[in-house]
């Protein structure tokens, strides 16, 4: 008998403190956002250090040379292997002429980036990055340099 | 097919598909279960959809490659996993990471323990039939990830630690933060105790089902909360404390019922420990370096190591058998849902169906980390 009651009373007490609980999120603020409909959800830009796609860097000096100069230690790094480099010139006149990173096969490991000894490689903060076809994610030489257009800094964590 | 007779009554035993999509296996598993009426007979897991070949991966990748892939098995675990594997290679090496990247690492692992908790709190509840909670823990868990994307730069897949160090030190605004999140959180947290562990129905579907008994357990390999649930106090952070774990103070909670509700409240007292654990560490966080010097091609000498940490589903463990090159010869990944998943069949045995569900929720099995 007792522990009928008992049984009714928790169950009661259960079904009141629920509604009280979802009363009061009721009025909380609401944290979710209509992306990509929302203005707040197209102007969103991922912290510092986020790994979104990929971009080659310029000097700084007068001259605006790519910083690379294909010496592959990026590749080496990848876990992957999908960076594929084609390098000419000897020495300071060292360049890459042909510069493929797959996207398709990339993990966003970082890896690259921290491997290269002129920082001239850094993943930047785009983050709409998927296609349509398997080609459209193979980001080439002139593409890397385009999204390298006024950036300066390689991707950290500050 | 086998006939058994129920008063009189002739019955036929039912076998039932739970999976391979399923809302309630956590992943692509597959079970199939013998009925008998309501009544479950047998209970055969066939697992293997997810399996990636991670451990085979390793012996073409060299030792600093491998870290991002150890993200990718126990996926709600990520730090934890890269904190086991780098110990490995790090003990293989003989290296010592300085005390900053230590006490980094603790905070990061148990904060990576709370948010997986919160993960196993909203299934199980949604898998129990409570949706709402699903809701609150998931809205919790985003400061979580907000926590890790600014210290990593990713929220789900980090490749964050280093052989001997870390990537990158912690950003300004990291303490405030993550303080914010010790303040708040365990309003919450209480706020989701009201809600499901108090719950009447909540209680009427866990007590008593799913029980399993500590001899089983232990014979089973069981580790981590299913362990401590059957009232072994059995915790590696305490027995044979690694990273920072020395420096700090905790309680390891058990419960000694054996049923899905100890399992909870163990993971549900877990996280106000692991709270404990974060607050002390960033009241204690030593300033200095974070990366010990490490040579450049990792070599290690010929020789086998085995390293284990604790994570948020129990002992997991990686063996690593180094040839001198700078690739493992071999790699092996005890993964703790793997272990646990065997004992399911002992413990829904004789068990109504729904309670099928509930004893597997409740064990917190990861797919992808039970294939690897
Ligand atoms: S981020 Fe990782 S996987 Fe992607 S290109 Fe760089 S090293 Fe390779
Ligand atoms: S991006 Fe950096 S690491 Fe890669 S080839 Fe160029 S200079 Fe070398």
């Amino acid at each position: 008998m007792w522990g009928y009651v008992r049984d009714i009373w928790q169950g009661a007490k259960s079904i009141v403190v629920g509604h009280i609980v979802t009363f009061r999120n009721f009025w909380r603020p609401k944290i979710t956002d209509r992306y990509p409909h929302s203005d707040a959800g197209k102007n969103w830009r991922p912290g510092p250090g986020y790994r979104g796609g990929f971009a080659l860097l310029k000097s700084d000096e007068e001259d605006r040379e790519l910083r690379c100069t294909a010496c592959m230690s990026c590749a080496r790094a990848c876990p992957v292997g999908c960076i594929h480099i084609e390098g000419e010139g000897k020495g300071k006149e060292r360049h890459p002429v042909s510069f493929y990173i797959d996207m398709g096969l990339c993990v966003y490991c970082h890896q690259c980036v921290e491997a290269c000894p002129k920082d001239a490689l850094t993943m930047t903060d785009e983050y709409e990055i998927s296609g349509t076809s398997r080609a459209v994610l193979v980001r080439n030489l002139e593409e890397l340099v385009a999204a390298g257009e006024g950036r300066t800094e390689v991707s950290r964590v500050v | 097919m086998s006939e058994t007779t129920v008063a009189g009554l002739t019955t036929e035993e039912m076998i039932v598909n739970v999976g391979p999509q399923h809302p309630s296996t956590h992943g692509v598993l597959r079970f199939v279960v013998t009925l008998d009426g309501e009544r479950v007979n047998e209970c055969v897991s066939h697992i293997g959809y997810l399996h990636s070949s991670l451990e085979k991966i390793a012996e073409t990748l060299r030792y600093e490659q491998y870290i991002t892939n150890t993200d990718r098995f126990d996926y709600l675990n990520g730090l934890g996993n890269e904190l086991c594997y780098v110990q490995a290679v790090e003990k293989l090496l003989g290296i010592e990471p300085p005390l900053r990247t230590r006490f980094i690492r603790t905070v990061m692992a148990e904060l990576k323990r709370i948010s997986s908790h919160l993960v196993y709190l909203g299934c199980y509840g949604n898998d129990i039939g409570a949706v709402t909670i699903f809701l609150h823990a998931f809205r919790e868990r985003e400061l979580l990830m907000d926590i890790f994307e600014a210290v990593t730069g990713g929220r789900l897949l980090y490749n964050y630690l280093r052989i001997g160090g870390l990537r990158n030190d912690l950003p300004t605004g990291f303490g405030d933060q993550v303080h914010r999140f010790l303040d708040h959180f365990p309003r919450r947290l209480t706020e989701m105790t009201d809600l499901l562990t108090e719950n009447r129905i909540f209680i009427g579907r866990t007590r008593g089902v799913g029980m399993l008994t500590a001899e089983q357990a232990l014979s089973y390999g069981v580790t981590g909360p299913s362990l401590r649930g059957c009232g072994v106090p059995y915790d590696l952070r305490k027995l044979r404390p690694y990273a920072a774990y020395d420096q700090v103070e905790f309680d390891i909670p058990t419960f000694p019922e054996g049923d899905c509700l100890s399992r909870h409240l163990v993971r549900m007292e877990e996280m106000r420990q692991s709270l404990r654990i974060v607050r002390q560490l960033l009241d204690k966080m030593p300033d200095g370096e974070i990366q010990a010097e490490v040579p450049r091609r990792l070599r290690p000498e010929a020789g086998e190591v085995y390293e284990r940490v604790e994570s948020p589903r129990g002992e997991l463990g990686c063996y690593l058998v180094s040839d001198g090159s700078d690739k493992p010869y071999r790699m092996h990944w005890r993964g703790p849902s793997f272990y646990n998943l065997q004992v399911l069949p002992e413990m829904v045995r004789g068990g109504l169906v729904a309670d099928f569900i509930a004893t597997l929720g409740s064990l917190d099995p990861v797919a992808p980390d039970i294939d690897r």
